[in-house]
């Protein structure tokens, strides 16, 4: 080292280890974040597995809801939400599909195209609570069914929509120009271009898009509570009230019982497995195709 | 030679590649047509003929629209909003710019191949059996026939005859270029638009497609666009010089490169820029 | 030439039923597209509807009353949209520092090999439905509050000037804090996930640039990565403020479901959502009608927030298509 340090040298190093300090102070910080971040998120998963494993037997899915301190399973709830579900995604990958379609092929980046898109990005994080109260008004109390399955379905399906109209959208976007050209320069009309082509080629980005949607709608509980409403007993009809594990969950979680707490909590791990499946399945369409097509 | 039934609206002559046939007669004519990218003027009062079972090449500087001019032919364009092209463009004597002439009917008659492989995501045998399925009824033994012929005519045959179930993706990008122009082909187009065919294959692959390029002008007419004069010079009969927008001048291959007769047509072909 | 001319018409025909099918398929896409469109008109729509009668009755003293009388009949929508709204902020004012943590850690701090599986760990966590957040909440958070918490924000804060009426209560564990504590957790992989895309989204030659005339990881996020992508930045934070402002089940348990006033931070309140999913159900119909016209009010607020989250993120998005 040179023992005789000029002025402006002495002035630069101080100002980089003032910098270095600061930086060292922010990398921290942004550690402790993620870790909080982490150590919370991990705590909630680990909190479900324990607490959950404690109720999964065999009769969870043989047995239908207990009345209160008596034994039983979710069988009904996981019934019931099968078929909602279900029912809500042959409502929905359809209607979503296509107004995918008419956004990515005929409306392009027309005005009335982006209005659109505007108009699904908002329904797509709308608060599914006010879904849930539009299927009232619509459905339960206009058509004076009351509550029923196919109501609790129908306020899934408003969930499902938008978020299919935008994988829709996107994937086939993705799709190169090119192949469009192609196939209409054989004379195809565009329809049969659309189905036979294009689908087939963004076909991983749409089943991710419906995988992504299930996993959204099978933990919703707010639309549910006043729509399929909940039936303690096992039921199939549709236009009655029908259970769902979401809603069982919200009913069990509120009461003051301990053996309802214990079913409640393993319909949380439950839920939570097959979430994490659909998403982990999406995932990994999803990067096999990227993989295929580059 | 089944073909010939495409060609019989001009008079047949044995292909040769390089001579100028006085006898040819146009296939497509353009008559002073113009083209617009919402303002820009892309193509301006260009009027050509396009000789039946000849090779014509479009050549010039990028930007120059040569390549819009042969989008026009098949009206691929108009799948574009705000692309429109205007004057006269006649195939067979009728004018497809007319708004009552069919789309499908149109590319039904005018094939194309584009400069990037596109291969549909379907097996090597959908893809060319694709069209056809939707115009024609044939059983599954003339289809299979149908097809083999198509991927003959692309020289591809010997190379995929043994994995047609698998999927298209899977072949090199020059075999990709030719199954797409056996895709073509098999729909017995008139006309075959050529999109700078070659210009994302290597060397190789280049030749082979130039050398199929002369085994198919005796049964279709074909308009290739390229930026490669020796490409031009090498398989077509007639080039078309275009610059700005502007057919500069169109002429028989041979005269073109040996005698231009305008002096940037002489720049250009002599490399002084472009 | 006979053959030419049935190949002809042949072609004419199919040409014909060509066309008329695709104008069928335009017109079922079209269809579709209209639904989507309308049913955020009729969502809005049917609920200014359903509470018609609240709003004729009242007027708009609905929306500055703070009285909440299911029994008289008389509804204010101002303590639910004040428990909404200082919920929200709570969860904001903690899930923003965090994930923006969250988010450098991933794209600039982390060994590389680390950061595609805790950055996909963490949004598959945004996928967990909210009613479980609730539940972890209720069952492991209360009980904490109430041990913990409360009493040590009672003691050091609760007496501070201004501030302190905020932090003094019971303690019982629920209440607007406690809420909003879960909020924020259940948004942090909701708005970090946000941040890590935008992030990424930055040239790489941009930050190369900026490490090469020594700057360190600090200034280049501070300086580079934030002023790049700032607008997208505001846009997540506003996402997941929509998403904070509607959420039901993550509060519906431990907020108290009181309808009433309270300075207090610790004492029991409500938020819109929270209310309309414990009461509506069982609720009158002039009840009804009031709840519905609280979830006009959720609705319309959220729509203006999202939609600027949207503008926002549209704004980068933009930016990333001209280049």
């Amino acid at each position: 080292m040179n023992p005789v340090q000029s002025p402006q040298n002495r002035t630069s190093q101080r100002l980089l280890r003032k910098r270095s300090a600061i930086n060292a102070i922010a990398m921290t910080l942004s550690c402790a974040a993620a870790l909080f971040g982490l150590v919370f998120l991990g705590w909630i998963l680990w909190t479900t597995i324990s607490k959950g494993l404690v109720g999964i037997d065999w009769a969870l899915f043989t047995q239908s809801t207990p009345p209160p301190q008596e034994s039983g399973g979710l069988a009904n709830a996981f019934f019931g939400s099968a078929i909602m579900c279900g029912l809500a995604i042959l409502m929905g990958a359809p209607l979503g599909i296509a107004a995918g379609t008419w956004l990515s092929e005929y409306a392009g980046a027309r005005r009335i195209g982006m209005v659109v898109r505007f108009v699904n990005d908002i329904l797509l994080s709308a608060p599914s609570i006010v879904l849930g109260l539009f299927v009232y008004t619509l459905v339960v109390a206009q058509m004076g069914t009351g509550f029923s399955a196919i109501a609790g379905a129908i306020s899934l399906a408003f969930i499902v929509i938008p978020v299919i109209v935008r994988t829709t959208d996107e994937m086939l976007r993705l799709v190169p120009a090119q192949m469009r050209e192609a196939a209409l320069s054989l004379g195809v009309p565009q329809w049969k271009v659309i189905v036979q082509v294009l689908y087939r080629g963004a076909s991983a980005g749409i089943v991710t898009g419906i995988l992504l949607a299930l996993a959204r709608i099978s933990g919703e509980t707010a639309p549910l509570l006043f729509t399929s409403f909940g039936n303690q007993y096992w039921s199939t009809d549709l236009a009655s009230p029908m259970a769902s594990v979401p809603v069982v969950m919200n009913q069990f979680t509120a009461s003051p019982y301990e053996s309802w707490h214990t079913l409640a909590w393993a319909g949380a791990l439950v839920l939570t497995f097959f979430v994490l499946v659909l998403s982990l399945l999406a995932r990994a369409i999803l990067s096999r195709n990227k993989v295929r097509h580059d | 030679m089944t073909e010939l039934a495409f060609s019989m609206n001009a008079p047949v002559v044995a292909h040769s590649p390089r001579a100028v046939a006085a006898n040819a007669t146009a296939k497509m004519s353009a008559r002073r047509l113009n083209f617009h990218y919402d303002r820009f003027h892309a193509i301006k009062d260009v009027s050509l003929d396009i000789a039946a079972n000849r090779v014509t090449a479009l050549i010039g500087p990028s930007g120059c629209g040569k390549s819009t001019l042969l989008r026009t032919f098949n009206r691929i364009y108009s799948i574009y909003p705000k692309q429109v092209a205007s004057g006269e463009l006649l195939l067979d004597g009728e004018n497809i710019l007319h708004p009552k002439y069919s789309l499908n009917q149109l590319r039904s008659k005018v094939g194309m191949v584009f400069q990037k492989p596109v291969p549909f995501p379907m097996t090597i045998f959908e893809n060319v059996a694709y069209a056809i399925r939707h115009y024609e009824k044939l059983s599954k033994a003339e289809m299979n026939v149908r097809v083999e012929q198509a991927l003959n005519q692309a020289a591809l045959w010997d190379e995929v005859k043994d994995k047609l179930k698998q999927s298209a993706l899977g072949l090199s990008g020059g075999q990709q270029q030719r199954l797409c122009i056996a895709r073509a082909v098999a729909l017995k187009p008139d006309v075959l638009l050529l999109d700078e065919p070659t210009s994302a294959l290597d060397p190789i692959a280049t030749s082979r497609i130039e050398q199929l390029i002369a085994e198919l002008a005796g049964d279709f007419t074909i308009a290739i666009v390229t930026h490669n004069m020796q490409q031009a010079a090498r398989c077509s009969d007639f080039t078309a010089f275009m610059y700005l927008g502007e057919l500069v001048e169109f002429g028989p291959t041979e005269k073109l490169f040996t005698q231009p007769g305008k002096k940037q047509t002489e720049d250009y072909i002599t490399g002084r820029f472009g | 030439m006979t053959s030419i001319a049935v190949t002809h018409t042949r072609l004419v025909t199919q040409a014909r039923r060509d066309a008329s099918a695709d104008r069928k398929f335009r017109t079922l896409v079209v269809l579709a597209a209209f639904i989507v469109l309308v049913s955020l008109i009729g969502v809005a729509f049917s609920m200014l509807w359903g509470g018609r009668e609240v709003l004729s009755e009242q007027g708009l003293g609905f929306f500055f009353s703070t009285e909440w009388n299911p029994v008289e009949n008389r509804y204010g929508a101002l303590v639910p949209i004040f428990g909404t709204l200082v919920t929200s902020v709570i969860a904001l004012m903690i899930a923003v520092p965090v994930s923006f943590g969250i988010a450098v850690y991933l794209t600039e701090v982390a060994p590389v090999w680390l950061r595609t599986p805790v950055g996909s760990a963490i949004e598959l966590l945004a996928g967990i439905p909210s009613i479980i957040y609730g539940m972890w909440g209720l069952f492991v958070l209360v009980p904490m509050m109430t041990a913990y918490v409360t009493p040590w924000l009672n003691d050091h804060l609760g007496a501070l000037p201004f501030i302190g009426e905020l932090f003094q209560g019971p303690p019982i564990g629920i209440g607007l804090l406690t809420a909003g504590f879960v909020l924020s957790i259940m948004v942090i992989p909701f708005i970090s996930s946000v941040m890590r895309e935008v992030f990424l989204t930055v040239p790489v030659r941009l930050k190369e640039s900026a490490y090469a005339l020594g700057a360190t990881r600090w200034e280049v996020v501070w300086n580079i990565v934030l002023p790049y992508t700032r607008s997208a930045v505001i846009g997540g934070v506003f996402l997941g403020l929509g998403r904070a402002l509607g959420e039901t089940m993550a509060v519906a348990y431990v907020v108290g479901n009181t309808v009433r006033f309270s300075a207090s931070l610790l004492e029991p309140g409500t938020t819109i959502a929270a209310l309309i999913a414990n009461d509506f159900a069982e609720a009158t119909d002039s009840y009804r009608s009031a709840l519905l016209l609280l979830g006009f009010v959720l609705f319309v607020v959220t729509f203006f927030i999202l939609a600027i989250a949207r503008l926002m993120l549209l704004r980068l998005s933009r930016r990333e298509g001209v280049r």
